[in-house]
């Protein structure tokens, strides 16, 4: 058991030094939404009330998140494709360590991120600072675990060449089906039924409402909280399942 | 004594025999070269004797340990380097070598004097704090190898190392792999013939999944009228 765990830290520290080591993935995951915060809320913040900085600093931190399932996704198919992780299989590491040790290595930059944009956002509008933004980094967290699920889940599934196109669909979902980026008003019923049960908008609303409060705590918190949990669990399982199957083929 | 032995190994995909009944025994400290072409079964060899795959039938023994219900004892005996260049990227030669041998359950102590007789056998001195993905094809590769045996290992098995490597750095490594032939058992598999040539101590041949020729260069020579590896090898493979 303590030979496991120091596997799994051991692990841990390579794949965040992967990760952080690499320029673009700071590019994206932090200079990218840092840029969209400050720019989108000097454009608009007066022509639009979703640009308020108290909607878009929680809806950049999520935003932001979805660029965890693009780089963990890269790093576990190079990992694959290199016969890193069939290296490393032959040794003594076990499946359920890697997959530990990859969403353990995400955790600290999902909290730089979350910390970081709600401070820039504080920075420019005070009254954002509140102790709500304590709950909401800490929820911001939740979220963050169906993104590095679907990294994971994309990483065992496709190869080095495909795993960017794949991975940008689940920035793409999250920019259009979150809400965030444009007025709900006016959009058919049905379209925003799927927005309801897929997790893109709930990601959002559940840190959005976290921070802000909120008129029912049910509907605008508990209910998203539970269902990207459910996402989550679902993702997770489905990606242990594929990542041993693939450990094993590779 | 034998460190490697298979009784009757097969390995069936789908429809493909991919190895057909091996019987193979490799005798402790040599380095045993498996040759063949695409297909004939080499690599799916070395993925059952380090357990990433699952026999068919029949079995193989590492050093007594069964690998069809053993494959745990085996693992801390053994190591492999594949074809492709197994490092992490980003980290540098130094953290490559220190990542591994943690993974292996080595203590700080352990750790210093692997990195030491890393850097006398593989010259890393010039290269230990660039990071790995900026080394040239020939360093990458010689430190995969360095890495399969920060864990000691007792068969070192090498799944085309030199493949892709410009003829320098392939020569180069040959010094690497020579140097460590009797210390540690290697079965190596490659396409150079010549390769085989100058380092196996015995050499076996597979085609379609079978085991078509085992044995010392010399009794390859003899067994085809031919006097190199590769006249030899084609002599065997075509059937002659």
């Amino acid at each position: 058991m303590k030979k496991s765990i120091n596997r799994i830290f051991t692990l841990t520290s390579r794949n965040l030094k992967e990760i952080i080591r690499d320029p673009l993935s700071l590019l994206f995951m932090i200079g990218l939404p840092i840029f969209m915060e400050i720019f989108f809320y000097f454009i608009f913040h007066k022509l639009t009330s979703q640009f308020e900085m108290k909607y878009l600093a929680p809806g950049i931190v999520v935003f932001s998140q979805a660029f965890l399932s693009l780089f963990m996704g890269m790093l576990i198919s190079l990992d694959r494709n290199t016969s890193f992780l069939t290296r490393l299989f032959v040794s003594e590491a076990k499946p359920y360590e890697f997959i530990f040790s990859y969403t353990l290595a995400l955790i600290p930059i999902c909290l730089v991120q979350s910390v970081l944009f709600f401070v820039i956002g504080g920075i420019i509008d005070s009254s954002i600072f509140r102790i709500n933004m304590i709950l909401a980094i800490l929820l911001s967290l939740v979220t963050s675990f169906l993104f590095i699920g679907i990294g994971i889940l994309l990483g065992s599934l496709c190869n080095e060449k495909s795993i960017g196109g794949v991975s940008s669909l689940v920035i793409v979902c999250q920019s259009v089906l979150s809400g965030m980026w444009f007025p709900l008003e006016g959009m058919s019923e049905g379209f925003l039924s799927v927005m309801k049960v897929l997790p893109f908008k709930n990601m959002t609303m559940i840190v959005q409402n976290s921070l802000n409060g909120y008129l029912n705590l049910f509907d605008d918190l508990l209910l998203p909280i539970i269902i990207v949990i459910s996402y989550t669990i679902v993702i997770f399982i489905l990606s242990i399942f594929i990542f041993k199957k693939k450990m094993k083929s590779n | 004594m034998e460190a490697i032995k298979t009784i009757n190994l097969c390995k069936e995909y789908k429809d493909t025999l991919a190895v057909n009944d091996l019987n193979l025994e490799i005798h402790e400290g040599e380095l045993f070269a498996l040759l063949g072409v695409n297909g004939a079964g080499k690599t799916t060899t070395i993925k059952m004797l380090t357990g990433l795959t699952k026999p068919t039938s029949g079995d193989g023994y590492i050093y007594s340990y069964s690998i069809n219900d053993e494959m745990e004892k085996i693992k801390s005996l053994i190591d492999i380097s594949m074809q492709e260049t197994a490092i992490a990227r980003k980290l540098t030669v130094e953290e490559n070598i220190e990542f591994y041998a943690k993974i292996n359950g080595k203590k700080k102590e352990e750790v210093q004097k692997i990195k030491k007789e890393l850097n006398d056998t593989f010259n890393f001195e010039k290269v230990y704090k660039k990071i790995s993905s900026k080394l040239s094809g020939g360093w990458q590769r010689k430190l995969s190898i360095a890495l399969s045996l920060v864990s000691n290992p007792k068969i070192l098995f090498l799944d085309e190392p030199t493949l892709g490597l410009d003829v320098l750095s392939r020569r180069d490594l040959w010094k690497v792999i020579s140097s460590l032939k009797g210390k540690v058992t290697i079965v190596l598999t490659t396409h150079y013939m010549e390769e085989a040539s100058f380092l196996a101590d015995r050499i076996g041949i597979m085609k379609d999944g079978k085991l078509l020729f085992k044995g010392t260069k010399e009794e390859l020579y003899k067994a085809t009228n031919k006097d190199n590896v590769e006249e030899s090898f084609v002599s065997i493979v075509e059937g002659e």
